[in-house]
């Protein structure tokens, strides 16, 4: 516990901790000091001198930002020196700020603005031209127009170094000709640049898709939660004439703190989308027509019944999305197991599933999202972390920093920003292997026996212990709190369950807990809806095709594990219902009847974060056209199918009948988990796996071929993201290539920047006999050192690779 | 007595007399109506009639598209949408006055940072219905083109007052 200090500000007391600045002190007894650099999550540049404050027997005014509190202190904010003093700053630094506040997007929401109505004078006296900042390009998210805006406040710059992990900005230029500026020519990549709209305390730094497009007092501003990633951060949809145009972040210090990736801010666009459906389909004769509502349900309802009557209920599968809310896909689950279908799954980019009933608990991260940055030790498995989960990757970046050491095995050595104690990249297929390594690395070290062989009797051939394994595992000794947090890249593995009994296994030994970062919103909210199947899983459904699919939210061809074997699967089913709020050209060739869904932004709902937190939100706008929301076209469609138990007031009944009253019944039994404790906080979470686990499931790479790394681009992630017209010209979003080690190239013989041709098996186990058993599609190679050898890194989750097969299968390349 | 004076006043038509002389009086007196339409009554130059969107002198719209006006408008009578133009400028794309629901304030006019928005002295007009009371860009810049001259004329003198 610190000590705290007594001091008085304007004549009242208050208490402050030791060592405190001014400006905290006064903003926790809750008085404001107005000022420009000084950020709460920013190192102090004390450099715009606004906060200036008069304490007694000190000769010259203080900046409060840069002013520690010490006992006694006797501070006036409302003297005549600091009204000056004030005055002054703001007459200095509006001498170069243009005056352009009615073209300015910052306009109404400017602390400039602000705090020269309240502190400025009336009159300007400057008489000289103003200095001219020639505009910057730095990408299509942030614009950088108006840089004669700019106040030197160097914020943006403590940003990108402090928070991003990069210095990207920079000032160039002394006195009166510094200038904030990228490097030459460069854009800014980082996925949380679009802070710097926030940071930025004027218009010189503005957000380029909102540019010119409405007035800050014309919004109205609803808190939402985002469905983009595990985290659930909390954001404010700014929503005009029932649109929503433009996000902000909603602080919560234990998710996001005032933080907001570019993926949460900008996917909006999406929401506007042309593809947008505003009418329900069904195919009349071959097309698909606009119908009314009662209609389409009558014939969805009709033609579901049928079918399922004729071919048997196992003739129907069920998929959601991981980013729908809790309560639609439970009803959705509800919904296929009352038709008698256990065929039902919300993980459409899984491959292995050996866990499912072994599991003691609903996987999670292990910990509190804010208890990241206080570990000592961190491994991160089988990641992206900036890509796949920005802010989690901020919080690891604020663990490295704090001295504790974070180290990765990846399946490529992208730059992700931190600080690294260690760092292996390995192939797909020796990635069990590998963790296995850093165990026995580990038990070695610490004089126990080789641990548990039970678990790690593997096929493939053992990992080499390389310096870099040994440090990994020195990483984790003597750490008080550690954690191994299992990303992406090891929960879409096709060898996942092994994975997870490895990484289980080390937790043990070294004492770390086990966390899964998630991949969606809802990844810990499916689980707790009950959407586990008790048929065929997400990637069985397609393997093994149906007559019948229902899918909600998802888009199949680019969504799933095997984008083609689940493409092939829709275009022969007999009955394909999507309730989706968009309709893109591929769906469109393969549904039956559309259902237009109305998006999280005008839907009420829950979302349960990767911490087991349950957060419901309300619609922000009504939803588009004659959309709805998905929680009642599902209660629609089970009233029209004579099901009971559909009869739902609110989505907040729904809610609260999961979070209460189920239990539910996993595949070969899970016992009863899911149940809601406190409110907010689902309970049963538990990364273990039960005594009797055994992976079965080994990598399919044979010995020699070549292996293909996938990623999912963090710009099409999902439905929303992948239609945000800004968020498309990013260079994140840039057509995917086929890169390769060099040495790998050269062994293909083919040399960078060439077009290759890349071949991929798309069915398993000839589950569709001759027709579609390989994909191909034709990419650029590129030599990228990043990459182990043996391995084609190729993302999934593009229409130019959706022909392929399993995101980490083998694959052939050839000169196209 | 009294009323013997009042007997002989009416007798001689005292009454008819006083008021005929007010008549008279007033048929020579100057006169205050006109002869509308033909003749017009004298206009402030800050009369606040319809408005006008301008255009600077080398056509391009002065709007800059700020929507102050239609923040300042005490009767929202004022609908303005914005994009970039091909320029990349703040401008807008649609800019419609209800006149309607104008109270002719000029609040508007005072609101505005490049004195885009006017009220000229035109006031007459006759419509149909009252869509046709609902004044878009096009209509307002129209009027603004008519009487451009007399706007800024308006304008110079009011200067020194502001
Ligand atoms: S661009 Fe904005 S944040 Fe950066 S130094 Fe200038 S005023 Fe500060
Ligand atoms: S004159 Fe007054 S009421 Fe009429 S548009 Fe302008 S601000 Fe509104
Ligand atoms: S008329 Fe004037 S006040 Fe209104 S939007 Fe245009 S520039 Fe702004
Ligand atoms: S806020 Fe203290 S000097 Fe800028």
């Amino acid at each position: 516990m610190t000590n705290t200090v007594s001091i008085e500000i304007d004549g009242k007391k208050i208490l402050a901790k030791e060592g405190a600045t001014l400006i905290d002190a006064a903003r926790d007894a809750g008085i404001s000091i107005p000022h420009f650099c000084y950020h709460k999550k920013l190192s102090v540049a004390a450099n715009c001198r606004m906060c200036l404050v008069e304490v007694e027997k000190m000769p010259k005014p203080v900046p409060a930002c840069a002013t520690r509190v010490a006992d006694g202190m006797k501070v006036f904010l409302h003297s005549e020196l600091v009204l000056g003093a004030q005055k002054a700053i703001l007459e200095f630094l509006l001498i170069n700020h243009p005056l352009d506040c009615p073209v300015c997007d910052q306009g109404g929401e400017c602390r400039l603005q602000d705090l020269s109505m309240r502190y400025g004078g009336t009159r300007s006296r400057t008489r000289e031209a103003k200095r001219v900042v020639s505009p910057k390009d730095i990408g299509p998210l942030v614009s950088m127009r108006e840089m004669s805006r700019c106040i030197h406040c160097t914020r943006c710059v403590r940003f990108c170094r402090e928070i991003a992990g990069l210095a990207e900005l920079g000032v160039v230029g002394r006195g009166g000709d510094s200038e904030i500026a990228a490097f030459a020519g460069r854009s800014v990549d980082s996925e949380l640049s679009g802070n710097l709209i926030d940071v930025c305390p004027v218009g010189a730094l503005t957000s380029k898709p909102f540019r010119f497009r409405a007035r800050a007092w014309e919004l109205c501003r609803r808190p939402s939660i985002s469905p983009h990633d595990s985290f659930g951060t909390n954001v404010a949809l700014d929503v005009k004439d029932e649109r929503v145009v433009r996000v902000l972040p909603r602080e919560n210090e234990e998710i996001n703190e005032c933080w907001l990736s570019d993926r949460d801010r900008f996917s909006y666009e999406g929401l506007n989308s042309p593809d947008r459906l505003k009418k329900p389909l069904i195919r009349i004769d071959g097309a698909l027509r606009e119908v009314e509502w009662n209609s389409a349900l009558d014939y969805a309802a009709h033609a579901l019944k049928s079918l399922v009557e004729a071919h048997g209920a196992d003739a129907l599968a069920s998929l959601a999305s991981p980013s729908a809310t809790l309560e639609e896909i439970h009803l959705l689950q509800k919904l296929t197991r009352a038709l008698g279908s256990g065929n039902v799954d919300f993980r459409p980019r899984r491959r292995d599933f050996s866990t499912d009933g072994h599991r003691s608990g609903i996987p999670w991260l292990g910990m509190r999202i804010a208890e990241i940055a206080e570990l000592d030790a961190a491994l991160v498995v089988g990641s992206f972390p900036r890509k796949d989960n920005p802010l989690f990757a901020l919080r690891l970046r604020q663990l490295a920093k704090k001295a504790g050491r974070v180290s990765m095995l990846s399946l490529a050595d992208d730059d992700p920003r931190i600080d690294l104690a260690a760092r292996v990249a390995v192939r797909p297929s020796e990635l069990p292997a590998a963790l296995e390594a850093i165990l026995r690395a580990f038990a070695r070290s610490h004089g126990e026996k080789e641990p548990g062989s039970r678990v790690l009797s593997d096929t493939t051939a053992p990992y080499a212990e390389t310096d870099a394994i040994r440090a990994i595992a020195e990483s984790f000794a003597g750490a008080k709190k550690s954690a191994i947090f299992l990303g992406a890249g090891a929960e879409h593995s096709p060898t996942a369950g092994r994975i997870h009994a490895i990484a289980g296994a080390f937790a043990r030994a070294s004492g770390a807990r086990l966390g899964f970062i998630g991949d969606a919103a809802n990844g810990v909210g499916g689980y707790v809806a009950g959407a586990l199947p008790t048929g065929l899983n997400a990637y069985e459904m397609f393997a093994q095709p149906r007559k019948v699919y229902l899918l909600h939210g998802v888009e199949p061809e680019l969504d799933c594990h095997n984008p083609a074997q689940s493409l092939f699967a829709l275009r022969h089913a007999d009955l394909v219902v999507a309730v989706t709020p968009f309709v893109g050209e591929t769906t469109l060739e393969y549904a039956d009847v559309v259902l237009p869904a109305a998006p999280f932004s005008e839907t009420s709902g829950s979302f349960v974060n990767t911490e087991g937190r349950v957060q419901s939100f309300e619609g922000a706008c009504r939803p588009l056209g004659e959309s709805r929301p998905a929680w009642k076209i599902f209660c629609a469609l089970g009233r029209l199918l004579g099901l009971p138990g559909f009869d739902y007031a609110s989505s907040a009944a729904v809610r609260d009948e999961i979070l209460v009253s189920t239990a539910f019944e996993g595949r070969e039994g899970v016992g009863e988990i899911g149940r809601v404790g406190r409110v907010g906080w689902v309970e049963g979470l538990d990364n273990a796996l039960d005594e009797a686990f055994a992976p079965r499931e080994a990598h399919p790479a044979a010995a020699g071929a070549l292996e293909r790394v996938s990623d999912v681009p963090i710009h099409f992630s999902d439905a929303i993201v992948r239609r945000a017209a800004a968020l498309r010209e990013t260079k994140d979003a840039a057509a995917p290539e086929a890169r390769m080690h060099p040495t790998t190239l050269e062994d293909l013989k083919i040399s960078d920047g060439e077009r290759v041709r890349i071949r991929q098996a798309s069915g398993s186990s000839g589950a569709f006999g001759a027709s579609g058993a390989s994909g191909e599609t034709t990419l650029t190679a590129r030599s990228d050192t990043s990459l182990p050898e043996g391995c084609v890194r190729v993302a999934a989750a593009h229409p130019s690779t959706a022909a392929l097969g399993d995101m980490f299968g083998t694959l052939t390349v050839e000169r196209a | 007595m009294a009323s013997m004076k009042d007997v002989f006043k009416s007798l001689c038509l005292g009454e008819l007399v006083s008021g005929l002389t007010v008549t008279a009086r007033a048929l020579f007196a100057p006169k205050a109506t006109v002869l509308y339409p033909e003749e017009k009554t004298p206009q402030s130059p800050r009369f606040r009639g319809m408005h006008a969107l301008r255009r600077h002198p080398d056509g391009t719209e002065r709007c800059v598209g700020c929507k102050l006006c239609e923040a300042a408008c005490p009767a929202a009578a004022i609908t303005i949408e914005i994009a970039p133009n091909e320029r990349g400028e703040r401008r807008t794309t649609r800019y419609e006055i209800d006149m309607n629901k104008c109270i002719f304030c000029g609040f508007c006019v005072e609101a505005c940072p490049v004195d885009a928005i006017v009220e000229t002295r035109f006031h007459e007009v006759c419509v149909e219905s009252r869509a046709g009371l609902v004044w878009t860009k096009d209509r307002l810049l129209d009027n603004g083109a008519r009487r451009e001259e007399e706007i800024a004329r308006d304008l110079e003198r009011d200067m020194k007052y502001r």
